[in-house]
């Protein structure tokens, strides 16, 4: 008995000890570079005195990556109070007009309408896939799920080419309309609707409700905890884009990663900004996170467990 | 409220080579306010048909009418019935409240005032009022249970479609529901179709019971008919707990002669005339233990309290018998048996079907194990015959 408990007690140490390994290895470097985004670049980068206690230079570094003028990483609001009379629509109106938008601005709109967008196209194809038989069902889905295996590299020329003929180059709209039917998404909602109950949709067929009712009435309501981790998915995929966007948008209309590429100059990589826009950059996700989390994991363990 | 109609209603599932005849031309008519309850093993067909019933599938050929309103083409919202599923099938993410106003807000244009209103009425009929806030995963099966049928009354329908609503219950909640739903269903005087696969909820609950196999409608009838004279070998085994006996047994003019000593003279030889052998059939409580009779070697027995089975071999022949809790024979021991042969069920070997049963017999009968109910129509007594011990030939055995 005693030996089992001791046995019990080791190996509970080891496996905590491998979870903190693995939780040291990925917030290290997160750490360091929020550490270097308050430090100036010299002091960071000495190889003689590394440090890992934050300093009082992130608004210094803060300031100059705002100087510069081939990104703009946050935007600003032109001059507008002379619209200020002309009532809320107006000022709404103006107020999107002066928006000089920067890239954190950018990448926040895009992701976002991105992500609300793909998770209904998805979860409606996910439920439609799930919850409906129709011809050539099972091959339409397997042609879906092989498409995740095309990496984005060869799928940007093409779309590149269908957003031009369609006239939305340099649009936000091109980031986010070619990716709007997410496989993998598609995939998760799939699994994840095949678990409500058929009985539950016919009661509610009973009870009067049309297909779609069912869809936003019963179906969606049900899938809360997935659809926030999939939106959590949804986001970062959007959010971590960067050849696409680098392709199709003018210089300002940057989003993050395209932006912090620009920090890489000719003649030298200005690094203190660099660790300023990437601490910058974890924020939106961070904030997302900590609003979704409870739901983002009871979303990724559903379905795995057949009730 | 209204009468359902089933016109040759027949539903295949799948196509070309690979369909499945799940339900075959059946002919049923639900008189207006009736609780029918369709019994049967499962895959027999009796849930299909309910579905069929309810518009959650399409009949393949076939018509089925509500009144004088053919709704064989319209859509399950369109059908104006209330369906009570096996898992409740409550909206998870709705409380109790928005549970049962949640068809009505969908189906008709009544003020969300007047709703709530009828989900209080509702509540309190099934006293379920406190319950009102809680979400369905608060609630216990019994709890969930009420409110799935709250669900179904609050619509006023024109039909309650129920598959199996009380299977998931422990049997002592069971049987408590099982009375609830008929007190309920008598005092709202609706149409009710009732799917069970359990015969003893059918006999007890159903003003007629209609018994499926295979697809294919056996009998329709009160719980008297179908088990005193039931259509064929099917329905006699299907109905009665435990099952019927039934072997075989060689036709000699007057005289059967089945496995072990098993021989017995019939006084009316009409049923068996022109066959060679035929399957005989004794309920287990037709089955009597007597001094001198047809020898049975003992297995099992098993002590109910209010009465004994005796579970015996005749030759190679499994038989059970009710038997009265004083008489303990013990496993090993030989008993001897006899019975009334207007107890005595008979079927052609071939086909099945019925060649005597026991109503033929016009056996008195009594009120026993299967309780009878109000508003079902009996037309030979109150209840099918578990016991009686009138009449019983002792002097069988050659």
């Amino acid at each position: 008995m005693r030996e089992e408990t001791r046995r019990e007690a080791v190996w509970q140490f080891l496996t905590y000890g491998f979870i903190l390994l693995g939780a040291v290895t990925t917030l290290v470097p997160l750490y360091w570079i929020f550490v270097a985004s308050t430090l100036k670049e010299s002091e960071f980068l000495s190889s003689t005195d590394p440090r890992l206690i934050p300093g009082d230079s992130f608004l210094g570094n803060f300031g100059a990556l705002r100087a510069r003028e081939n990104v703009q990483f946050v935007g600003h609001v032109g001059e507008m109070t002379q619209y200020v009379d002309l009532g809320p629509v107006y000022f709404a109106y103006d107020f999107w007009n002066l928006w000089n938008m920067g890239a954190i601005e950018s990448s926040i709109f895009i992701a976002g309408v991105y992500t609300i967008l793909s998770l209904l196209l998805c979860s409606m194809a996910g439920f439609a896939f799930a919850k409906y038989e129709f011809r050539f069902k099972q091959p339409i889905f397997y042609a879906i799920l092989a498409t995740l295996i095309l990496p984005i590299q060869l799928l940007v020329i093409p779309l590149f080419l269908l957003v031009s003929q369609i006239g939305l180059t340099n649009s936000y709209w091109a980031i986010i309309l070619p990716w709007l039917a997410n496989p993998l998404g598609i995939f998760l909602m799939r699994q994840n609707m095949r678990s409500i109950p058929d009985a539950l949709l016919e009661s509610a067929r009973m009870d009067g409700a049309t297909e779609f009712q069912l869809y936003y009435k019963i179906a969606l309501p049900t899938m809360k905890s997935s659809l926030a981790a999939l939106s959590i998915i949804l986001f970062l995929f959007q959010w971590n884009l960067f050849l696409f966007p680098l392709v199709i948008l003018d210089q300002g209309k940057y989003t993050i990663p395209v932006a912090i590429n620009q920090l890489v100059g000719a003649q030298r990589v200005y690094y203190d900004q660099i660790m300023v826009a990437a601490t910058l950059s974890i924020i939106p996700i961070f904030i997302l996170f900590l609003f979704l989390q409870k739901q983002f994991v009871s979303g990724i363990l559903a379905g795995s467990v057949k009730e | 409220m209204s009468r359902i109609t089933l016109d040759t209603v027949r539903k295949e599932f799948g196509s070309g080579g690979d369909k499945i005849l799940a339900v075959e031309d059946v002919d049923l008519e639900i008189r207006d306010g009736e609780f029918l309850v369709l019994v049967g093993p499962s895959g027999c067909g009796k849930t299909t048909t309910l579905r069929c019933v309810a518009g959650l599938e399409d009949v393949t050929s076939g018509r089925i009418t509500f009144g004088d309103r053919d709704v064989t083409g319209l859509r399950a919202r369109e059908r104006d019935v209330a369906m009570v599923f096996q898992n409740y099938a409550l909206y998870p993410h709705m409380d109790v409240r928005r549970n049962l106003g949640f068809g009505l807000k969908l189906s008709t244009k009544l003020p969300a005032a007047e709703i709530d209103q009828q989900v209080e009425d509702v509540a309190e009929m099934l006293g379920i009022e406190e319950l009102l806030g809680q979400k369905p995963k608060e609630l216990s099966g019994g709890q969930q249970q009420r409110v799935a049928l709250g669900r179904a009354i609050i619509r006023d329908p024109e039909a309650f479609l129920m598959d199996e609503p009380l299977s998931n219950l422990d049997a002592k909640l069971r049987s408590q529901m099982r009375t609830e739903l008929q007190t309920l269903q008598h005092e709202l005087d609706v149409t009710t179709v009732y799917v069970t696969h359990d015969q003893t909820e059918a006999m007890a609950m159903g003003d007629r019971i209609a018994v499926m196999n295979g697809g294919t409608l056996q009998q329709v009838g009160t719980a008297e008919e179908v088990y005193r004279d039931p259509v064929n070998e099917f329905v006699a085994d299907f109905i009665g707990s435990p099952s019927i006996n039934v072997f075989d047994a060689t036709v000699d003019g007057a005289r059967l002669d089945g496995p072990g000593e098993f021989s017995y003279h019939l006084s009316e030889t009409d049923p068996v005339e022109g066959l060679r052998t035929v399957r005989v059939g004794i309920r287990p409580e037709d089955i009597q233990l007597v001094d001198n009779g047809i020898k049975l070697g003992v297995n099992v027995l098993e002590p109910m309290g209010n009465e004994n089975f005796l579970y015996a071999t005749l030759g190679e022949q499994e038989v059970t018998a009710r038997i009265d809790p004083t008489n303990r024979p013990h496993p090993g021991e030989s008993v001897s048996f006899a019975f009334d042969e207007a107890a005595l069920y008979l079927f052609d070997p071939e086909t099945g079907a019925s060649l005597k049963t026991k109503r033929d017999g016009e056996v008195p009968t009594t009120p026993d194990s299967i309780p009878n109910r109000e508003g079902v129509e009996s037309t030979t007594g109150t209840g099918p015959d578990t016991g009686s011990n009138d009449d019983r030939m002792e002097e069988t055995v050659e």
